[in-house]
């Protein structure tokens, strides 16, 4: 029904939207390979040859297996403790019988609040509890990683949870299941696609976050991914260079981690905004 | 199944979530609001102070200019991203070929975290090593070079530019989300009673998108609120605070100057300014379906 020049157009717009969103990727992927003087002095040349300098440098000055080490090692703490009490918290609102039944959504609603609770406020007083109980380095990121996701983790597994037929249970326990069984041995392996959604929006959320993590991070060797990208500001107070390569180091791995989970990743950010 | 939801149950399993959620998130609002009536440095005890930290914000500068700042961004960055990302949906949701590739794309600014968002633009927007004083300069059009960061007037504008480049994806595939459920019979009515693009896009579309406008309008506006790494990496608030945001200068004041008590006030005043523009929006918008 679309006459052909309006097609033509359409994908015009399309093209050129696209390459201006794509555009700063590409100019940084441009600018690394290029000397931090011709930076300086020719910012719009393009590099000669592929001078891999600044990734030599990048790698001289950011440790990043540290850096990743130490991001995977709070992504795995965080993602295990969160996963095993907000699957616990919404097996109960999701699938247990309340005889107070305002109770129930009370608890449900106190526990999604959480959505609309921006993490600038909380970042002095977490830091003061964190301190109250001993937390320190990497391990004091875990709680205020593990309580900034149950909102979110709540609001999709319960809606999940709610969505498998009750009967489910009920066969289960003729069966001469336990709750333990039930839960760990019926319910949770229909629970994976969720979970998985979970796991991948999460981990890009603690892969990303810096607020936390600059408030809560004194020693380097503590340092995760987004710490090490503001940290060369300091560092290289002239090599541009360094910082374009080091900012690649970061996002290349985290593309490809999109490229492959991209559904999950486009469920889980819209999910989290449309059903909150 | 109500034989194995007993009491202890129950308690059992929800306790460990309801104890990190108070204690990582309940208490701490408490706290920060708590020692936004406070003087305190760190050292010591904390003092009370009545509210004279909020009486100092009318009278802090500062204040006024992060203030003006975030509303500046919260404007350009609403209307841009409302519009834009609104127009692109309706371009994308067209059965185009290549069109699921160009979302990826153009999602993927979203997924990046924002200190290297911030890093970034610092290689186009800087005044003297970015691409478009450059370009500007090459092209002969150097009495357009402005400072777009780091100067005195343009930061607040550049960073909704930013903040439009890293949401623009986002909110594009939650309108496409929306645009997806309207019914094809509706759209084919109008069509049939010869409705054009635009009238379609006015009197269908739109009605028929509401909650999703509005579920994007409050992503806006408290997405505005977190913007944090971007200004730090671009900025840092300077020259002399001129770009500071409500959420960096509470930040500043809390972490740079170790006066807790005043950043407090300033991340209460943030907390509470965010809820009441979410409120007022979804009053106006609620009275506008009644």
């Amino acid at each position: 029904m679309v006459s052909k020049k309006k097609k033509t157009i359409m994908y015009l717009i399309m093209i050129l939207i696209t390459l201006v969103v794509v555009f700063p990727f590409l100019w940084m992927l441009v600018l690394s390979f290029k000397s931090n003087s011709d930076i300086l002095s020719s910012p719009l040349s393009l590099p000669k040859t592929l001078n891999l300098d600044n990734y030599k440098n990048a790698l001289h000055t950011l440790d990043f297996i540290r850096l990743y080490g130490n991001t995977f090692f709070v992504c795995i703490i965080s993602l295990v403790v969160e996963l095993i009490i907000t699957f616990f918290s919404s097996f109960v609102l999701a699938r247990m019988e309340f005889r107070n039944k305002k109770m129930q959504k009370l608890i449900y609603g106190f526990l999604i609040m959480g959505l609309s609770i921006s993490p600038f406020i909380l970042l002095f007083p977490v830091y003061k509890i964190n301190v109250l109980l001993g937390l320190r380095g990497k391990i004091a990121l875990v709680f205020p990683y593990v309580a900034t996701s149950i909102s979110f983790n709540t609001l999709l597994l319960v809606g999940y949870l709610k969505s498998l037929p009750s009967e489910i249970d009920e066969a289960a326990i003729i069966d001469g299941c336990g709750i333990w069984d039930l839960m760990f041995r019926v319910i949770l392996p229909m629970t994976k696609p969720v979970i998985a959604t979970i796991v991948i929006f999460n981990v890009l959320y603690i892969w990303n976050e810096f607020p936390f993590a600059s408030v809560m991070l004194r020693d380097v060797s503590d340092y995760t991914l987004s710490m090490g990208a503001s940290f060369f500001k300091g560092t290289y107070t002239v090599d541009y260079g360094g910082i374009v390569a080091s900012s690649i180091m970061i996002i290349i791995p985290e593309l490809i981690f999109y490229g492959i989970f991209q559904k999950n990743i486009v469920e889980g950010m819209t999910a989290g905004a449309v059903k909150g | 199944m109500h034989w194995l939801s007993k009491r202890k149950y129950k308690i059992g399993l929800l306790i460990p979530t309801l104890l990190v959620y108070s204690v990582f998130i309940v208490i701490p609002i408490i706290i920060a609001v708590g020692y936004s009536f406070t003087k305190y440095s760190g050292i010591g005890k904390a003092r009370f102070y009545g509210l004279s930290n909020y009486i100092r914000l009318f009278s802090d500068k500062v204040f006024w200019i992060s203030l003006k700042n975030t509303m500046i961004i919260f404007v350009l960055a609403f209307v841009l991203l409302l519009t834009i990302s609104f127009l692109v949906a309706l371009l994308l949701n067209n059965r185009l070929a290549g069109a699921d590739f160009s979302k990826a794309l153009v999602f993927s600014p979203a997924i990046i975290a924002p200190i290297i968002v911030g890093i970034i633009w610092v290689y186009i927007l800087d005044p003297n090593i970015g691409i478009i004083n450059n370009v500007l300069d090459a092209i002969g059009a150097s009495s357009l070079k402005h400072k777009w960061i780091g100067g005195e007037v343009f930061s607040p504008y550049s960073i909704a530019v930013i903040y439009f480049w890293q949401q623009l994806g986002y909110l594009v595939t939650i309108f496409i989300a929306g645009l997806k459920m309207i019914p094809g019979d509706v759209l084919e009515a109008a069509q049939i009673d010869g409705a054009s693009g635009v009238q379609k896009v006015r009197y269908v579309i739109i009605p028929m998108m509401r909650t999703t406008i509005s579920t994007v309008s409050v992503l806006i506006i408290t997405g505005v609120f977190k913007i944090f790494e971007i200004v730090q990496q671009t900025t840092g608030g300077g020259p002399n605070h001129l770009s500071e945001t409500l959420v960096t200068y509470s930040y500043s004041m809390t972490f740079s100057s170790s006066d807790y008590g005043y950043g407090m006030s300033l991340a209460t005043f943030t907390f509470i300014l965010s809820l009441v523009i979410t409120g007022i929006y979804s009053r106006i918008t609620r009275e506008k379906e009644a």
